[in-house]
């Protein structure tokens, strides 16, 4: 294909997409999919290939819907689907790895046949089972699974299935409605795609995926060769379920044009649900690598080709069924940090410290006042990201998901709760040259008369996000209530009415020596309360004093100065 | 007092017009700005305008005017050192922000800082809960001593954002009266005026960017009154909203956030305007400019509107990377592409268009500036469609020669094309990138861009009109004359209006229709008061299922029973937009409550003249790719073209401000209203 049709084609089918997430977020139901982002659209070829994804959404989604969709069509042979067709599924070793991950595929029918797929992966509010946590032992116990079938047949809803949805889940309107924004998104993508065909007097997009999937692999070699060869390992700990943390050991191999990230010596499979599918593993590890050496290179599975993932079965990275799997994030979240910390050997003065990695899931559960009518509420926070070599860790900011947080008054609006703070924390980022970026602290009651609880998806509460080339860690995340109380994470925990839920996420790592860092940058820090006098001094070398008054309530800059022996 | 002027300050010139309603006749006068002291530009344009006029400044009877002064003065971070005073436990807001990535895989992502520093953040006792009622009373010696403390520090303008204030606005008034008291010299912006919607970051990012240029606003204001009143003007002076409707000064300087978007606002109503003249209502105003392009819907003879948009964004322009600003504003798409966009070749062997920019210094290549990265500009001008001696009117010789060699050694080599084809792929992608996104934007309106011919205006809107229209697939394309001043032209067409909204939630079934109509009347009693007989309304409300995030907005049916209709309203609405409608039985519900009363429009027609002599000025060498590459196109000069005059595409059009490319395949006419007018 001539580079300048290509060309055009090309930016034609990315704005068919973006059309399709648009879509999604302005008629989805749940918050975790309207304010939060938790989602994933892709357009795939008539063979499966996805050509082009959204320009926002989760890598763990995208990615992992990459390869879900051959299974789709595995399942249901393209011959047997008719205009109208909608299929679903969530079986997490098929797709995303945990069954609230509602995967909906659209074929799209052009002069009488299947041309190519639109999908979409979407966090869906409840899908019954437990209340969202890593309590569980098997996936049964996460809720309903649906195989790989039918959402529409012809254009009419599979009632028997949605009925069956509507009596496995808590938020029935919620769960489905989003199922409908999924399938109204790909309709709109498929419209869209038809007229685009049309216009170039095109009959499919096999041709166009072919191009750019084989320019997005030479790209992606090219990349890759330009790095040093060699063996690259390092590892990472995360808190893991009750006192059983999670080792996480990635050796990284870069061999000419191809690259291969084995994650062997890492924990073995659990008994609750942390445990990740391949598939995703494989999602977190080739965004990594991806954002690390090219970019630029749109995703799709020219960009995988060159990459490789490895993990032994039977591993926390490739689980066999029927691993409890609902909070695999908060251990896939860890992969992109670890990979930086081996790749650095190869990359020195790139990439990024680690930092809070994994996104804060917390849901709440209970009744609302003056009635038995239950609610849930999934709130995500994100802690401090990581220092780049010349850049500051960015405050509260999701890395690597993405997901965007839920404002209080939200929160507060479709819950009975209420949200005390939300937060900075003071020295939450970790010392360097650049500091890693300060996490959020929230307090949050209850303002109901009856149960409530919490199920709390965190992580980095015992192993701070680390920093790089002599950066500090970051601070670490503490689940508490204002009594001093510390009931056990990632389960669901019933919750005095009364208590005070304290949430402080963990800080972003460094980067470099903190001594090398300016002086003027440390005593910004301070004059803002990013970082503390004793901090000032203790990690940076530099001694701040405060000269204004002490019961000042407005403290500016001039009243700070640098000691000069300091 | 015959006369109305229409002004607009943009970041560079000061562009004015002084029309006579009762003949459209028109004089046109341009200064540079003087970001310094605004008003100097507008007195030194106005008073040109009506020198060659031979027009006394008593005679006019109104000013209209619009600027990007309030944008740029939030970018440059040049407005007032600002103290935000939050409900306890909140001040962090303004810097936690979305919490998101609006770009996955770059490790090097930044965000804007917040326009306050988190020293000048502070913490208030108070708080109101979700429902308005208050969990704890705002401790008023606290920010008695706070404003006492701010004031003593130099620290005069103050935004006040509390929890849920749009549920219970009254501790936000409590604590707005406690800072006057102390500081009564204070500005103060509270955030139930200025905004009264959830979500407590957009809410307070834009009660926070209001009082930090609203002084710079009131003093900006002043100057321009007192140096129109030096000039004899005893007319009235209004303001340009970014909405579209127009304002006095006094009620600009309270919300200057309303004016920010006000000078782009003035493109997209003179698309409007000259669409409805030409008989046009629904069309998409495209502005091409050196940096910048934008897209802007209208429908049914009045651009859309949007209730949000984002300042200073960082980052390629992307959706995410700037500061939210939540006002009412004619919905705009910008894109970083324009005359100076730099193309490269990126690491798949493909063109990237910008939106890195050559800027004005060095400029593109062809400018002989010492610029040597191959711009769009320099594309147009080996393409043939830009004559190296007829830029700006001759006032910029360009380089051919320079444009040859950036293209040559940065596009045409690496892809292996020759020189030609590489100007025209440069040409082609900034086409396909800005008709893309603006593809995304016209369909998430529920608009269809094949239904929809395209405006083209500014600096290079007529170059890359005619392709962009066709990637597209738009019917037709039209170019107005004097693209050079065509916002001042906008506010000139805009009749006076007032947008009004109230947050009452509640679902439609059971719908209190006496309180309804109660709370609509209400706003157009206001609307009416502020802008006197004739006035329309317009009632809108913003609806969604019961549990949607998004509200979509819905026109409130004709009739005393309107209440009825609302259902059938929304349906038809969101099945428009969205192509199927949500599951059977979910409740519907009303968030938001909107009138927008206007006064008659005013009668605006321009007496062009010119159209003698020959207009075809000859031919020249240009690219067309239908026929196979470079061929003879004619060229004709716009000045000598008059209503009624026909001719075949291709063809060049040139004027002094811009040059019009049209394909082999394009029909022209030059309508009633002096616009160019192609169809294919």
């Amino acid at each position: 294909m001539n580079v300048l049709t290509l060309e055009v084609l090309w930016n034609r089918l990315l704005s068919v997409v973006n059309e399709q997430q648009v879509t999604l977020m302005r008629t989805a139901f749940s918050t975790v999919v309207r304010e939060s982002q938790d989602l994933a659209c892709g357009v795939f070829d008539s063979r499966g290939y996805m050509v082009a994804q959204s320009l926002t959404g989760t890598p763990g989604h995208i990615n992992a819907m990459a390869t879900g969709v051959r299974h789709f069509l595995k399942a249901i042979p393209p011959a047997t689907l008719a205009p109208g067709d909608v299929l679903i599924t969530n079986d997490p070793w098929l797709t995303a790895g945990q069954i609230n991950d509602m995967t909906v595929l659209t074929p799209v029918f052009f002069e009488d046949r299947v041309i190519g797929y639109f999908a979409s992966c979407c966090h869906s509010p409840d899908v019954g089972g437990r209340v969202y946590g890593a309590a569980a032992t098997e996936v049964y116990e996460e809720g309903i699974r649906i195989p790989i079938m039918h959402l529409f047949r012809k254009g009419e809803p599979n009632a028997d299935l949605l009925a069956l949805i509507r009596a496995n889940v808590r938020v029935p309107e919620e769960t489905i409605g989003d199922l409908y924004a999924q399938a109204a998104s790909n309709d709109v993508g498929a419209r869209d795609l038809a007229r685009f065909l049309e216009e170039f007097g095109l009959h499919e997009i096999d041709d166009l995926g072919d191009a750019i999937i084989e320019r997005s692999e030479r790209a992606m070699r090219d990349a890759i060769a330009a790095l040093p060869d060699g063996a690259y390992r390092a590892e990472n700990w995360a808190d893991g379920f009750d006192d059983q943390p999670v080792h996480i050991v990635v050796t990284v191999t870069i061999a000419g044009d191809e690259v291969t990230m084995d994650f062997a010596g890492s924990s073995e499979q659990m008994a609750n649900g942390l445990n990740v599918v391949l598939n995703y593993t494989h999602a977190y590890a080739s965004f990594a690598m991806k954002a690390a050496v090219n970019p630029e290179v749109p995703h799709n599975d020219g960009a995988f080709r060159p990459v490789h993932v490895t993990a032994p079965e039977g591993s926390i990275f490739n689980c066999r069924e029927p691993a409890a799997v609902a909070a695999r994030h908060l251990m896939g979240h860890m992969i992109p940090a670890t990979v930086y910390a081996a790749l650095v050997q190869a990359m020195p003065g790139r990439l990024m410290a680690g930092g809070s990695d994994a996104l804060w899931l917390t849901v709440w559960r209970g009744t609302w006042p003056g009635s038995n009518r239950l609610f849930t509420f999934s709130n995500f926070q994100s802690g401090g990201a990581g220092a780049r070599a010349d850049k500051d860790g960015l405050q509260t900011n999701g890395y690597p998901s993405g997901v965007a947080g839920v404002p209080a008054e939200v929160v507060e609006t479709w819950a009975p709760l209420v949200m005390h703070r939300k937060a900075l924390v003071t020295d939450s980022g970790g010392a360097g040259r650049a500091r890693g970026g300060l996490s959020q602290e929230a307090e949050i009651s209850y303002r109901g008369d009856g149960r409530w609880g919490v199920s709390t998806l965190i992580e980095r509460t015992r192993f701070p996000g680390n920093g790089l080339a002599g950066g500090r860690p970051g601070s670490l995340g503490r689940f508490q209530l204002a009594s001093g109380e510390k009931p056990p994470p990632k389960r669901l925990v019933p919750l005095p009415r009364d208590a005070r839920v304290q949430l402080v996420l963990p800080g972003g790592g460094g980067y470099g020596d903190p001594r090398e860092r300016a002086p003027d940058k440390v005593l910004q820090d301070v004059v803002n309360g990013y970082v503390s006098l004793e901090a000032a001094e203790r990690e940076y070398g530099v001694r701040v004093r405060y000269i204004g008054g002490p019961e000042r309530l407005v403290r500016l800059p001039e009243h700070y100065v640098i000691e000069p022996d300091g | 007092m015959a006369y109305r002027v229409g002004v607009d300050i943009g970041g560079t010139f000061t562009d004015l017009i002084l029309v006579r309603d009762a003949t459209g006749d028109f004089t046109v006068a341009k200064a540079l700005t003087t970001p310094d002291d605004p008003a100097r530009a507008v007195a030194a344009a106005l008073e040109d305008a009506l020198s060659r006029a031979g027009v006394a400044a008593d005679e006019v009877a109104q000013i209209i005017h619009g600027t990007t002064l309030v944008t740029n003065a939030i970018i440059e971070r040049k407005g007032a050192r600002t103290a935000l005073l939050t409900t306890a436990g909140f001040r962090d807001a303004l810097e936690i922000g979305k919490e998101a990535r609006f770009e996955l895989y770059d490790i090097e992502l930044e965000l804007p800082e917040p326009l306050v520093p988190r020293y000048l953040r502070f913490d208030v006792p108070q708080r109101t809960l979700a429902d308005g009622s208050t969990a704890q009373e705002l401790d008023v010696e606290f920010v008695e001593r706070l404003a006492r403390e701010l004031a003593a520090a130099g620290v005069d303008a103050v935004a006040i954002s509390f929890l849920h204030s749009y549920a219970n606005p009254e501790p936000e008034h409590r604590a707005r009266d406690a800072v006057l008291r102390v500081a009564p010299e204070a500005r103060v912006s509270i955030s139930s005026e200025v905004v009264p919607e959830i979500r407590e970051y957009e809410r307070t990012s834009t009660t926070v960017a209001n009082v930090y240029v609203q002084r710079r606003t009131e003093r900006y204001l002043a100057d321009m009154q007192a140096r129109l009143s030096g000039l004899g003007f005893e007319g009235a002076l209004r303001m340009m909203l970014s909405g579209g409707g127009i304002a006095t000064p006094e009620t600009a300087a309270r919300f200057p956030i309303r004016l920010l978007e006000s000078g782009p606002a003035g493109g997209a109503l003179a698309a409007a305007h000259y669409g409805r003249a030409a008989g046009i209502r629904d069309l998409l105003s495209f502005d091409l400019g050196g940096t910048t392009a934008k897209f802007a819907v209208i429908a049914g003879g009045e651009p859309l509107l949007a209730a949000e948009f984002e300042v200073d964004r960082r980052y390629r322009f992307k959706k995410g990377s700037g500061l939210p600003i939540k006002t009412q504003v004619i919905e705009m798409i910008e894109i970083g592409a324009g005359g100076g966009s730099i193309a490269r070749v990126d690491s798949l062997g493909l063109l990237r268009v910008g939106p890195d920019s050559s800027g004005a210094d060095p400029g593109p290549a062809a400018y002989g500036q010492g610029g040597t990265e191959p711009t769009v500009t320099d594309a147009d001008l080996v393409l043939g469609y830009l004559d190296p001696g007829f830029f700006l009117g001759g006032a910029m010789p360009l380089d051919v020669d320079a444009a040859q060699q950036a293209i040559e050694a940065k596009v045409a080599r690496p892809l292996g094309l020759s020189l030609e084809e590489a100007a025209w792929g440069i040409h082609q992608a900034v086409n396909e990138g800005m008709a893309g996104a603006s593809r995304v934007h016209v369909i998430e309106r529920g608009q269809d861009p094949r239904a929809l011919p395209v405006f083209a205006f500014g600096g290079a809107g007529p170059v890359h009109g005619y392709r962009v229209a066709r990637a597209l697939g738009s019917p037709g394309l039209l170019a107005p004359q004097g693209a050079g001043v065509l916002s001042t032209v906008g506010f000139l067409a805009a009749p006076p209006a007032f947008d009004f909204v109230r947050t009452w939630s509640t679902p439609l079934e059971g719908l209190d229709s006496a309180r309804a109509e109660r709370l609509l009347r209400e706003m157009e009693a206001e609307g009416a008061g502020l802008l006197g007989e004739p006035v329309t309304h317009r009632r809108e409300v913003d609806m969604r299922y019961v549990g949607q995030g998004h509200e979509i907005r819905v026109p409130v049916p004709d009739g005393e029973s309107w209440g009825g209709g609302l259902r059938a309203a929304f349906e038809s609405e969101y099945s428009r937009l969205y192509n199927r409608l949500g599951p059977a039985g979910v409740p519907l519900e009303i968030t938001a409550w909107r009138v927008r009363s206007s006064g008659p429009r005013p009668e605006l027609s321009l007496n062009v003249r010119g159209g003698a002599g020959e207009a075809r000025k000859g031919t020249r060498q240009a690219w067309m790719p239908e026929a196979g590459g470079m061929t003879e196109v004619p060229v004709y000069d716009r000045y000598r073209l008059a209503p009624g005059h026909r001719f075949e595409g291709p063809a060049i059009i040139e004027e002094r401000e811009s040059t019009l490319v049209v394909g082999p395949d394009a029909h022209c006419v030059m309508d009633e209203q002096w616009n160019l007018v192609a169809r294919w």
